[in-house]
């Protein structure tokens, strides 16, 4: 059975439905992504795994153990690195992540080696007697982070835990939460960052005005609207050269869906599954054509958030 | 539990602004307040002679002698004139007129005494202090008679009350205005806790950390009351910080011996706790910031309960302030070891204190944190 299932979630805040029957599963040992636009349900959906919010529709499982039966054990396994830096100003580095461990029954000596780990893995070793108002942004987003998985958690959760964090601290970020999942913890990782996801999700569900609107990994989504990339080549076409052969011969090649001339540049457009850039290029050379520059254009969630609702995901 | 308790601990020493407002700023007031206004005390104008008519009516003899022998005591005194009226409407005319100072009518059984008060405020005070000594010590006599009536006879023929028959307690020591704010202020850093209480939980909320708190495996209720009682050591420190500071630094007095000064300490202690409470739950309810809302009703309540001034007192108005009421059984025990008002404070305390984290613990199950 999947580690997690969730199953026609309803959740409603008087008329507003928050999340309107959404499912999904997350398999052992998988980083999952959430997507979707602000509001679009993505904290209710974790607030309610983490047994913080009540559900009024659906079936929530976790580990095999029903959210609403079993709230007790599945709060015991479950480590939650919430959106808003959750942390104490007036304790240092070291006691905030004390106290919460503490919170999960850890004492004595491991509760101090699992407290050192975690500031250790979140690259804060240094910093243990430092108070968060003496810390950076990213700092202290990795000090929230390290809060939520010094209990040795097996599911954790991550409610965009890089907002607002320089680009050196995203990519520590990023790195650990590959480094839990190789551990064997399951990550649940929300964000609006597209990018972000597109690159540490296995899966990734896509939500918007609670509901799901798309499900799996990255490839699967993007081919759900489009199979084909464009590469745009722009170059000089010399005076007597016959561009329009030279298109219909592009277009015969493997892989390429169309070709299409608009001043000194030309479209190609080409099947994902085939990839030709590279004898797209070598065709240019042959006919002598200088290539002054190159483009490729990649359908990406965007492009899949756009296409499935007509609007941007930011 | 522990945990928290010592968290809580930790960040409450550590904010500056808690460690001014309920440690330092309350003992600066003791000493800026019962230094500069200790003027207030101060006669502007002598007494000189007071002139008093009076008349008795009480039917009681023991009342009637118990008068007439107070009066003869006071015609010992140069400055007090003490005249029996025959008509107590020429008498009050008289004191209309500025001609007497006031009329006094003992009358009734029990004995009433009624103060028929001329026209200088001033005089009609040391009139009003004279008949309540009388008013006390009369009431004593009786009580001893009923209660031990050989006492009272052996004191009367051997003419020895001088010791042992009616003492009157804390005789001796001279009371100052630092003394009177050493009590108001120990009532209003009691009743500020009600800040420390609501930001106990509006501050979690701030910190975002409550939610972490609530998805954490710790029973809600054991929760709450470990936030709870992670505030009492602040209340036992910031008590005994002030009663123990006013005490060397200033010289304040509160009460006159150590049981009743425990006795003190324990009731504030109490409505600190009281008032946590109360505040805690407030937090749980309200997510407004305490400065704007429950500061300004206490330093009002305080205000009209006399903290700042012992001359602010507005009949009918000052009496149902709960601080008014803190404030007279804290006096009533520190200066004459009476513990009838500081029992019924110390009652409701603990009853408001057990409603209080029985209604915050549920709410704080039941509260969804969005």
């Amino acid at each position: 059975m999947s580690y997690v299932y969730v199953e026609n979630l309803v959740k409603k805040y008087g008329d507003l439905t928050a999340v309107d029957h959404i499912s999904f599963t997350v398999e052992k040992g998988e980083i999952f992504g959430l997507l979707g636009p602000n509001g679009a349900g993505k904290s209710t959906t974790l607030n309610v795994i983490t047994t913080l919010t009540d559900f009024n529709k659906g079936e929530v499982i976790i580990n095999g153990l029903d959210i609403r039966k079993d709230k007790s054990q599945i709060k015991q396994i479950i480590g939650m690195v919430p959106q808003d830096i959750a942390i104490y100003n007036h304790l240092s580095a070291y006691e905030n992540v004390k106290f919460f461990a503490s919170l999960y029954g850890l004492r004595g000596s491991r509760l101090r080696k699992n407290v050192l780990e975690a500031l250790e893995f979140v690259g804060l070793s240094d910093k243990i007697k430092e108070k968060p108002k003496n810390m950076s942004g990213g700092m202290r987003r990795r000090l929230n982070i390290a809060c939520g998985i010094a209990h040795d958690p097996r599911l954790i959760v991550l409610d965009e835990p890089t907002v607002g964090v320089d680009t050196q601290s995203r990519e520590h970020i990023l790195n650990s939460i590959r480094q839990l999942r190789d551990r064997g913890a399951t990550v649940i990782y929300t964000s609006h960052y597209m990018q972000e996801v597109e690159e540490i999700c296995d899966r990734i569900a896509i939500i918007d005005k609670g509901k799901m609107i798309a499900l799996g990994t990255e490839r699967e989504l993007v081919s759900m609207v489009t199979d084909v990339k464009s590469i745009y080549v722009e170059t000089r076409i010399p005076a007597g050269f016959d561009r329009e052969a030279f298109c219909k011969k592009l277009k015969l090649m493997p892989g390429v869906k169309a070709v299409k001339a608009e001043d000194a540049v030309i479209r190609v457009d080409v099947s994902i599954e085939q990839n030709g850039t590279e004898r797209i290029i070598q065709e240019f050379l042959n006919h002598r054509l200088p290539i002054d520059n190159i483009k490729s254009e990649v359908p990406n969630l965007d492009t899949l958030f756009l296409t499935l609702t007509g609007r941007e995901l930011r | 539990m522990l945990e928290i308790i010592l968290k809580e601990v930790r960040e409450f020493l550590r904010d500056k602004t808690n460690l001014f407002f309920f440690m330092v700023f309350p003992v600066i007031m003791v000493y800026l307040l019962g230094n500069l206004l200790s003027n207030y005390d101060n006669a502007e104008e002598a007494i000189g002679t007071l002139t008093v008519h009076y008349m008795i009516e009480a039917s009681d003899p023991a009342d009637v002698m118990a008068v007439e022998s107070f009066v003869q005591n006071l015609t010992d005194q140069e400055n007090i004139i003490f005249e029996k009226t025959g008509s107590l409407d020429l008498s009050m005319e008289m004191a209309g007129r500025d001609e007497i100072d006031a009329v006094v009518l003992f009358t009734g059984s029990p004995m009433e005494i009624h103060i028929y008060e001329g026209m200088n405020r001033i005089r009609n005070r040391s009139v009003n202090a004279m008949m309540n000594g009388f008013s006390q010590i009369n009431k004593a006599v009786k009580v001893l008679a009923k209660n031990n009536p050989m006492a009272l006879a052996d004191a009367a023929n051997t003419g020895d009350s001088g010791s042992g028959f009616i003492e009157q307690k804390d005789l001796g020591i001279k009371r100052t205005m630092v003394d009177y704010y050493s009590i108001t202020m120990l009532t209003m850093l009691s009743f500020t806790s009600l800040m420390i209480g609501s930001i106990c939980f509006i501050g979690e909320r701030q910190d975002r950390t409550i939610r972490r708190l609530k998805i954490a495996p710790v029973s809600q209720v054991k929760l709450f009351l470990a936030k709870i009682l992670g505030l009492m050591p602040q209340a036992i420190m910031q008590t005994t910080l002030m009663m123990v500071l006013n005490t060397v630094l200033f010289k304040a007095r509160y009460a006159s011996n150590l049981i009743d000064n425990l006795y003190l300490f324990f009731m504030f202690f109490l409505i600190t706790f009281a008032v946590i409470s109360i505040g805690a739950v407030y937090g749980l309810f309200v997510n407004i910031n305490p400065m704007a809302t429950i500061f300004p009703v206490i330093w009002i309540m305080m205000f009209l309960s006399g903290t700042y001034s012992k001359e602010i007192f507005i009949d009918g108005v000052t009496q149902l302030m709960p601080i008014y009421q803190v404030q007279e059984a804290a006096f009533d025990l520190a200066l004459f070891g009476n513990y009838e008002k500081a029992n019924t404070v110390v009652l409701v305390c603990a009853v408001t204190s057990i409603v209080m984290l029985v209604v915050g613990a549920a709410e704080f199950r039941r509260r969804e944190e969005r």
